[in-house]
């Protein structure tokens, strides 16, 4: 999941204000005349990106870019939407709320705009999410996993949340036989902060083994020597760290500082190449996630194939988000046979009761609006990523 | 004592950051607001030079320290002398000073950004290898006792060379009275441009060391320290070279106390909360004065 680092109570209130003032001036604009619904698909669909591809999260945004395009290309050149052609347009965030909130009012204001695809961004998606759902624009998140984001039958999360696939590191642990394990974890976000505080202890429950220490980090700490220290003054047979993208090569520097030599629990954050910087002190750090592009999954494969065709380059699991919300949104559409957007948002309601096969795996199904996936194991080398075991593997 | 360690090489660095914003702040008035950009894009150019070629730990040094100060001064010459040759009084400077401080930093933020797609760089191409040193119970980094060494050194040439030279006595004097200071023969321009190239030159130094000791920054580390220095130098006392180091140990206390003992988020606000507490007491600072109020 993807989190802008700083953020706090205050800018929770000062998006509120920002989608509330952004609310009422789209509302005092009047409506949209969209598409009358069964009128059939027009020669050309406008669609619109609003991500970061500049700002702090812009890693995510400019990868998950690429797997609408790629997807894009791919429905334009197939009869998906019987003849019909997407037109893909980007708007960049710059990883700002009150940016994104803008955007998407420009995009609902447009009589052609179809539907947009939303930030990964959470802070930017909850500024994005009321007014969607009040002006009955339909949005497809990828990313963004905390509460406020998937508020209503115009929003969908290509996503799943963390805590949902979390729970396959039981096998990694079980394997390993430890015992006892010392959690750190950052306390900005509040994905992170669930699996540290909920996650990991229900764990220990039902596996049986001791959490010897459990400590919080703040929105600004940089230097974690110090809870480092303490933590393995607690003597863990493996330390767990949730921590944002960017925090990841420090933790994992400072604790091979530190003495600790064993392997370290992680999260996805560590992915995108964020722990390149560690260098060695990186190796071994494992984590669950939602893609890894050597999954085995045929349209999974599929999907890295085209990928790698297009870029040169093995894809992120924030593109393989996007290739699959891309397409669901395509089906959807082709479905309703309208770019009306209320007919689009009936079209997305029947087409989540399905499953499919995408590119995060095969049999995929929606739960309240948000993609759930089984989940793969990877473990970080200098080489690359490892591909531990699929789902709970079990 | 492993705590303690950890606060001493945490404090050595906001020491390290903060102490060349406190001298052009306590001296030629100039609050720059960019001081992070350069901490950062020190570091990104050293990053981005050992993509290309092996270099040690001096000659990384030496490249922080070469574009802290070269940044330091084009903001000088290009924003902050401008500024403070059209403003119509001295109020006014400053407080366009601080808002070009905050301009002049959003080109390097970008350009880093926009390289590095915000993910955070690191040294780890340098041919200089980390190590620790164990002593007993306590473990410490080569490069943490040099960030500590070179913090201690920096902070005592800045004091004893701003108490006891000639110059130093410039600086100060313009510090309380730039006109009486241009009066007597003192050469504001050039006093501000080195100045700002020491301060400059200390924020690259602190970018390279911070950036090996942690292993990696981003292109928004330098914003956090900002923050933080801002209340190192306000806690200690605007102008005191004493205070800038009492903030920088007090931030980093409080800040590993309430880390190690409560939970992470309540950091800053009994940190930030207890300076407060400090001020309500001390308005100028602990060690800053209410009349005279440089070093």
């Amino acid at each position: 999941m993807i989190w802008n680092a700083r953020r706090g109570g205050r800018r929770k209130i000062a998006v509120a204000a920002i989608a509330t003032g952004v609310l009422l001036s789209v509302a005092a604009c009047g409506g949209s005349d969209a598409p009358a619904s069964g009128e059939g698909l027009p020669d050309e669909i406008k669609l619109v990106s609003v991500n970061p591809t500049t700002g702090v999260v812009a890693f995510a945004g400019a990868s998950a870019n690429k797997g609408y395009e790629l997807a894009v290309k791919e429905i334009n050149e197939s009869d998906l939407l019987g003849g019909s052609k997407i037109k893909l347009e980007f708007k960049d965030t710059k990883s700002e709320p009150q940016t994104a909130a803008s955007a998407l009012t420009s995009a609902i204001t447009d009589r052609d705009v179809a539907a947009v695809f939303g930030s990964v961004s959470s802070t930017e998606a909850v500024a994005m999410s009321p007014l969607a759902q009040k002006r009955g624009m339909p949005i497809i998140y990828t990313q963004a996993g905390s509460d406020g984001v998937v508020v209503g039958d115009y929003t969908y999360r290509a996503t799943p949340l963390m805590s949902s696939y979390y729970p396959i590191i039981s096998r990694f642990i079980k394997e390993q036989g430890y015992k006892s394990v010392g959690v750190m974890y950052t306390s900005v976000t509040p994905t992170l902060q669930e699996i540290g505080q909920k996650t990991y202890p229900q764990l220990a429950k039902e596996l049986g083994f001791e959490i010897t220490k459990s400590i919080a980090t703040s929105a600004t700490t940089q230097d974690f020597a110090a809870p480092i220290s303490q933590l393995l003054a607690s003597k863990p047979d493996v330390v767990a760290t949730l921590q944002v993208g960017a925090s990841n090569p420090t933790v994992m520097t400072q604790l091979r500082q530190a003495g600790y030599q064993g392997k370290v629990l992680g999260n996805s954050g560590a992915s995108a190449g964020n722990l390149k910087p560690a260098g060695k002190a990186g190796d071994g750090m494992v984590w669950p996630v939602d893609f890894n592009y050597q999954q085995n999954a045929e349209s999974s494969q599929k999907f890295v194939a085209a990928y790698r065709a297009e870029y040169g380059e093995v894809p992120l699991n924030y593109a393989a988000e996007a290739y699959d919300a891309a397409y669901f949104l395509a089906r959807s559409m082709a479905a309703a046979d309208s770019t009306d957007r209320e007919a689009i948002k009936d079209a997305m309601k029947e087409e989540a009761a399905k499953t499919f096969d995408g590119a995060l795996g095969k049999d995929l199904k929606w739960e309240n609006g948000t993609l759930q996936v089984p989940g793969v194991m990877v473990e970080y080398t200098t080489e690359g990523e490892k591909l531990l075991y699929e789902g709970a593997g079990e | 004592m492993q705590d303690l360690l950890s606060v001493v090489t945490l404090g050595s660095i906001y020491l390290l950051f903060a102490l060349g914003m406190s001298l052009t702040w306590g001296t030629i008035d100039i609050l720059n607001f960019g001081h992070g950009a350069i901490f950062m894009f020190s570091s990104f150019t050293a990053y981005l030079v050992l993509q290309q070629t092996e270099l040690g730990l001096p000659l990384i040094v030496l490249l922080g320290l070469v574009v802290g100060a070269l940044m330091s001064l084009l903001i000088q010459v290009l924003a902050f002398e401008q500024i403070i040759k059209r403003a119509k009084d001295k109020r006014t400077a400053e407080m366009q000073i601080l808002i070009g401080g905050i301009g002049v930093a959003i080109i390097p933020l970008a350009i880093a950004q926009h390289h590095t797609k915000s993910n955070p760089f690191g040294f780890s191409s340098s041919t200089f290898t980390v190590d620790t040193w164990t002593m007993g119970d306590l473990r410490i980094t080569n490069i943490a006792a040099l960030s500590i060494v070179v913090a201690l050194v920096l902070w005592v040439a800045a004091a004893v060379w701003l108490r006891r030279s000639r110059q130093g006595l410039a600086l100060r004097s313009i510090g309380v009275d730039a006109e009486t200071a241009a009066l007597m023969g003192i050469d504001r321009r050039k006093m501000a441009l080195v100045t700002m190239a020491v301060s400059g030159g200390m924020a690259g130094l602190s970018g390279v060391l911070f950036t090996f000791g942690l292993g990696a920054i981003t292109a928004e580390s330098g914003d956090t320290l900002l923050v933080k220095a801002f209340a190192c130098i306000i806690l200690g006392g605007v102008g005191s070279m004493l205070g800038v180091a009492f903030g920088a140990f007090f931030l980093a206390a409080a800040e590993t106390v309430v880390l190690t003992q409560t939970s992470g988020s309540w950091v800053e606000a009994v940190s930030f909360g207890l300076i407060f507490l400090v001020l309500l007491f001390r308005p100028s600072g602990v060690f800053g004065r209410a009349d005279v109020r440089r070093t």
